[in-house]
């Protein structure tokens, strides 16, 4: 017999999910990604490297800005080219606006509903609406540092290799520097509530991250130190999904807000370190579902990193002066923290700057097996002990709980 | 207030971007809501209708069976019917690779053949008849939110018929395609982003494609030629949104 989930909501994408039951028991989970492939990486070969970061980004609305980002640096990386200071600050600034944006989406208006017993966080506002203008307040925040770097709140084409079009103004950057600091104690209340869910969900055996917060030149494990993944990381095809599965030595592994904070807290600023240590020993178990509690303290971060990347920029001034970008042969690959997790783009330029080999691989792709694990261990535990519908109810939980993004997880190509 | 409108929203393969844009109208969703019941809105609530829609929004390109069926079903069921975003109104980025599906699958999958169904991507005009298309990828929020409140009213929603350089003009922008010399569609893309891109100092990208009527293809490719773009990079530029010949 096999119990259909019907298709995912409250998730960026399309997906479903099939648990197949034998004798009574749960025999196997299959994860199926059903939105349609979208070929990025065909659609960038053979395209001069200046178009590239903007097609990209066209991979997921809800995180352009990370892959505009990773492939402005594989693309640096191919030609040895090397940004100052200050544009890797505002190239820093803007991804912490898409986790700002991107955490408050999921938290508040995708996984609060559940807490609170609503089908969506439209609904919920008649009673919290509090909460719901808050998460409104802080999702624009967001969007407002992606627009001020990516030049739009979605889409933006600002960020190119070498620099930036335009440059931020000192009143844009002091802006940020007041709104962060008033958005700060918001955010905390956020940790609170997720902090006092109990878990579910499989408890994640391997953690992978880049080995800078928010970007990388390789990425770590648990185990290891750093490394590229083409050493560890191996992708495979299945029949019934659009999207690759990943695994890490063999195994399943995770990556996301989770992984950031367990492999790389030493790097938190001051008060999401200090939440994160009051929380350590449950997110330490591992629980996919804690992911939200170190989504709610990784706003936090992100909060007091913007204020913190405004106040050194007004400090040192703008200069707004781009690097000379020189096409040639190479090859480089770009790691970046999306929101979701780990991000990865690997190009091989020919001499004229045009692309010759593109891989992407999304953090949904790499979470896909550990995805599909989880569902196995959560379906395992309820089938016969709950009903049906209260099954499906707590897997499709499970599922949010990764902030799966479908669209971005089914493009996989290497050639 | 009268009965409320029942809205679908409906995602075919894209890259949630068009969906996610009516989130972003914030406070002014609830003023949506004044006019509008979301029946539907994969992304956004855990419920799902069914039944009749009075507006139904489309975005993203057919690229599977299931979204043809899924595109289909909101027809079917719907009064009025928006192709919302340049996925959906002529295939945006994913409709640019010109190798046939067959072949797309095998470089990605290997040789499962075609298991899933999956299609050429194509825009949802190319299917079924809609009602409005709004494109631009994404689209402008402003413009959508003033289609559904015109449409709550009765009133048939605006269509745009200027390009791009109106609003660089307007906007006091500099010319980047005559002075910078940088590769610009704004000539022949349609406006209503208020020059976004141009703002930034960079030239358009044509993401709001074609302004429909007497644009010009032709005299856009000499330009770009004369500033030493060769014929391939010119030509996968004007492919990238919306097919165009020059
Ligand atoms: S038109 Fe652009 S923004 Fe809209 S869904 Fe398609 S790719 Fe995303
Ligand atoms: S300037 Fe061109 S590419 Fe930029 S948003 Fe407007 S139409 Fe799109």
């Amino acid at each position: 017999m096999i119990i259909e989930l019907r298709e995912f909501t409250r998730v960026e994408g399309n997906g479903k999910a099939e648990i197949v039951i034998e004798d009574n028991e749960v025999k196997d989970v299959r994860l199926k990604i059903v939105e349609g492939p979208r070929f990025f990486e065909l659609l960038t070969l053979g395209r001069h490297y200046y178009d590239v970061p903007d097609l990209e980004a066209r991979i997921c609305a809800i995180c352009y800005l990370s892959h505009s980002v990773a492939s402005v640096l594989g693309i640096e990386r191919a030609f040895g080219v090397e940004v100052p200071e200050e544009i890797a600050l505002l190239r820093e600034l803007g991804l912490v606006g898409e986790l700002i944006e991107s955490h408050t989406l999921h938290l508040y208006l995708l996984v609060a509903p559940d807490v609170f017993g609503y089908p969506d966080a439209i609904r919920m506002a008649t009673k919290h609406g509090e909460l719901v203008k808050e998460a409104i307040t802080i999702k624009a925040f967001g969007n407002r540092i992606r627009e001020l770097i990516g030049g739009r709140e979605i889409h933006g084409i600002n960020v190119k290799p070498g620099g930036f079009g335009r440059y931020p103004t000192v009143e844009e950057l002091e802006r940020v520097e007041k709104e962060s600091e008033a958005l700060l104690r918001l955010a905390k209340r956020a940790v609170r509530l997720f902090a006092s869910l109990e878990p579910y969900g499989a408890q994640a055996k391997h953690f992978v991250a880049t080995d800078g917060y928010l970007w990388g030149e390789k990425i770590i494990s648990d185990e290891e130190g750093a490394f590229d993944y083409t050493e560890r990381i191996e992708e495979r095809s299945l029949v019934y999904s659009f999207a690759k599965q990943s695994l890490y030595k063999g195994e399943t592994f995770f990556v996301g807000s989770l992984a950031r904070l367990l492999l790389k807290s030493e790097m938190l600023t001051p008060e999401a370190k200090r939440l994160f240590e009051e929380h350590r020993e449950k997110l330490a178990t591992g629980y996919v579902s804690y992911n939200n509690l170190a989504q709610a303290i990784e706003l936090v971060y992100a909060l007091e990193k913007a204020n913190e990347i405004a106040k050194t920029l007004l400090d040192r001034g703008i200069e707004g002066e781009n690097v000379p970008v020189e096409p040639k042969e190479g090859e480089g690959i770009g790691y970046v923290e999306a929101p979701r997790g780990v991000l990865i783009h690997h190009y091989r330029t020919d001499s004229d700057g045009k692309i010759a080999y593109s891989n992407i691989i999304t953090p949904t792709a790499l979470n896909h097996a550990m995805m599909e694990v989880s569902l196995l261990e959560e379906a395992r535990k309820l089938y016969g002990e709950v009903d049906e519908q209260a099954m499906i109810h707590c897997l499709e939980e499970t599922v949010r709980a990764f902030d799966p993004c479908i669209s971005c997880s089914v493009h996989l190509v290497k050639l | 207030m009268t009965e409320k409108l029942k809205l679908g929203v409906f995602e075919l393969t894209d890259c949630g971007g068009c969906a996610l844009n009516l989130l972003f109208l914030y406070e002014k969703l609830f003023d949506l809501l004044e006019f509008y019941e979301i029946e539907e809105f994969h992304m956004a609530t855990s419920l799902s209708g069914g039944g009749h829609y009075d507006v139904a929004l489309v975005t993203g390109t057919v690229s599977t069976r299931r979204d043809l069926d899924l595109l289909k079903e909101a027809r079917n069921r719907s009064e009025y019917l928006i192709a919302l975003g340049t996925c959906a109104t002529h295939g945006s980025v994913q409709g640019s690779v010109e190798l046939p599906i067959k072949e797309k699958l095998k470089a990605v999958y290997g040789d499962e053949g075609n298991p899933m169904h999956a299609l050429d991507p194509k825009p949802v005009v190319e299917y079924v008849a809609v009602d409005f298309a709004l494109p631009g990828c994404p689209y402008n929020k402003r413009e959508a939110f003033q289609a559904l409140i015109d449409i709550a009213k009765g009133i048939e929603p605006v269509k745009k018929d200027y390009p791009v350089c109106i609003e660089c003009k307007l906007n006091e922008y500099e010319c980047v395609l005559v002075k910078k010399g940088l590769p610009c569609l704004g000539p022949i893309t349609l406006g209503g982003c208020n020059a976004a891109c141009i703002r930034s100092g960079l030239g358009c990208i044509g993401c709001r494609g074609p302004l429909p009527g007497e644009v010009n293809p032709a005299s856009e490719y000499e330009i770009l030629k004369s500033k030493g773009y060769d014929d391939e990079y010119i030509v996968r530029k004007f492919k990238t949104f919306a097919r165009w010949e020059p």
